[in-house]
């Protein structure tokens, strides 16, 4: 991405918001939330849009991380932020068990991956004396104090997550853009084509496996320590799954700001409007959305937003707006 | 160069090829003729090691080859083409050829990209996308495009030729031949085509029913009975 538009991004994520929502509780904890989705629905669109793997996992890969990261800190005394490291290398571990299923493409992927989800609410439930069992784990230790500034603040919680996901942006973007990329990318199609001229296209998608298991386990750290709670109905909830799926789909999976957008709207309109007219249940409407913009525009909000943006940008351009500007 | 010693392929309960035992020297261009189903695809599949076969053995410059898996044979200078192209999608031309490079010879030559753009005509086209906006002749020219860009000893080209029309054809026939003349390599080349093949290859091989049958120059080969016999569907009993 460009500095030009890189900047006042930055500038508005980091200056402005806290600056106008600083003082309001309620709207900073929808943020965090909102962003906590973000950050799983880029780990899960970085896995499906390089990898080419459709994952129903996450939640696993999220619930390792919380827990990894909750008990260093709790029984070892752990540093918080080298932790909430550990909590993404332990799902990133944890997501080797998943690497047989890579031969499997399309749903079977997705399937098999549903079930290793599943493995991993019943061990942390089953070793109660570790993980706490199903009361869970209480006291968490807040995010820490670091060169006088308290983290531990709504404010505080938005920082750090909209830092971890800028580090993860860039990241992905590093890589949408290298030779490793494109041919992750040229994957989606044809493994084969990809083989036959030397991409060891196995272990390319184990890498994505791994980055996406480690960045969500990452934020599945940090929520264990934003909230401060940690039960396994709760870490392992499905929802943590399918929200960013779709999230994900919804904003444009295949682009880098798509999931993040979309975490955002998804999750901002649900709870401070469908919540309100529908206290159960909401998340129906959540459906019905995702349906309609698969309707409209198959590849999500961003490309659509881009299209539309272009698009005027060219009748500015010229009068009259040529074939060629409508099938971009 | 590449050495097949008594190559068995079994899919189920179909013998694909029967003890098939062929040898490709260096710099030699090779045709590989018979009907369909004779096995020829199969053949390259093994080669390039995408399918593993039941029996036999392979080596590649002294190296067995046997079990070794596609992407590592093409970093050790198998390069192939598949019958329907497989562009990268979602990657123009050149990153097609980029991406080949890249992992195929484990370093990005910017110059040898242009040069080969340059040979297979594709320098039009190099930012185009490659699975949107090439035409058949195209894509089949990219396919040895990739194929180049990995720097092969050996190249395999299934049906380059096959449903171009003549003059893209013959065309495609010179690049072929300036292609072995420039860049010193061996070909294993499918084709249908007996003229065409009678023109590349001072040596042909012959399948049928996953058995090779001849191996000789297009003379001796194309007047072969039993050669003759397996075009014409002389009843095989």
């Amino acid at each position: 991405m460009k500095l030009r538009i890189l900047l006042p991004i930055l500038v508005v994520l980091y200056g402005l918001v806290p600056f106008l929502f600083g003082g309001n509780n309620y709207i900073m904890s929808i943020l965090v939330a909102s962003l906590t989705i973000a950050g799983i629905a880029l780990a899960w669109a970085l896995l499906g849009n390089l990898g080419g793997m459709v994952s129903f996992g996450h939640a696993a890969f999220f619930g390792v991380g919380a827990y990894i990261s909750a008990l260093l800190t709790m029984k070892l005394g752990v540093p918080i932020f080298w932790a909430m490291l550990a909590g993404g290398v332990g799902s990133a571990i944890a997501s080797i068990a998943i690497l047989p299923a890579l031969r499997l493409s399309g749903p079977y992927f997705a399937l098999a991956i549903l079930a290793y989800a599943h493995i991993f609410r019943v061990l942390a439930t089953e070793f109660s004396g570790i993980t706490g069992g199903a009361g869970g784990l209480l006291g968490i230790p807040v995010l820490p104090t670091v060169l006088g500034y308290s983290f531990s603040s709504k404010v505080g919680g938005y920082l750090v997550i909209i830092t971890i996901i800028v580090i993860f942006a860039f990241i992905y973007d590093r890589i949408r853009n290298s030779y490793y990329g494109f041919a992750l990318k040229a994957m989606h199609e044809s493994e084969d084509a990809t083989r036959v001229v030397g991409v060891h296209s196995t272990m390319l998608k184990a890498m994505m496996l791994f980055l996406s298991a480690f960045m969500t386990g990452v934020i599945g750290a940090f929520n264990s320590h934003y909230i401060n709670f940690l039960e396994p109905d709760y870490a392992f909830n499905s929802g943590w799954t399918m929200l960013p799926v779709v999230a994900a789909i919804f904003g444009g999976y295949r682009t880098l700001t798509g999931p993040l957008v979309g975490a955002v709207v998804i999750y901002t309109v649900d709870q401070l409007f469908f919540k309100n007219y529908i206290p159960s249940g909401h998340q129906i409407i959540l459906g019905a959305l995702l349906g309609v913009m698969i309707l409209f525009s198959p590849d999500g909000l961003m490309p659509l937003i881009t299209k539309k943006l272009r698009w005027r940008r060219q009748v500015k351009a010229s009068p009259s707006p040529s074939q060629e500007t409508e099938t971009i | 160069m590449m050495n097949l010693n008594a190559i068995t392929v079994q899919f189920g309960g179909l013998t694909a090829l029967k003890g098939v035992s062929l040898s490709i020297g260096a710099e030699e261009v090779v045709g590989l003729v018979g009907p369909n189903g004779a096995g020829k695809t199969t053949l390259f599949n093994v080669i390039s090691g995408l399918v593993r076969p039941t029996g036999g053995a392979a080596s590649f410059n002294g190296a067995n080859v046997l079990t070794t898996p596609m992407y590592k044979r093409a970093r050790m200078g198998i390069g192939r083409t598949f019958q329907i192209p497989q562009p990268m999608h979602e990657l123009t031309v050149r990153q097609n050829l980029l991406v080949a490079q890249r992992f195929g010879t484990g370093s990005v030559n910017l110059a040898k990209i242009d040069e080969i753009l340059a040979f297979l005509h594709l320098t039009d086209k190099a930012d185009r996308d490659a699975a949107q906006d090439l035409s058949l002749s195209e894509l089949k020219a990219l396919e040895v495009g990739k194929a180049l860009a990995t720097a092969p000893k050996l190249l395999l080209l299934d049906e380059v030729l096959a449903g171009l029309e003549t003059t893209s054809k013959r065309a495609f026939m010179k690049t072929l031949i300036e292609l072995h003349r420039v860049y010193r390599i061996s070909i294993l080349i499918i084709e249908h085509d007996i003229e065409t093949i009678s023109t590349l290859c001072p040596r042909v091989c012959v399948l049928n029913y996953g058995q090779l049958i001849a191996d000789g120059t297009p003379q001796e080969v194309f007047s072969n009975a039993e050669v003759i016999k397996s075009y014409t569907g002389g009843g095989h009993d």
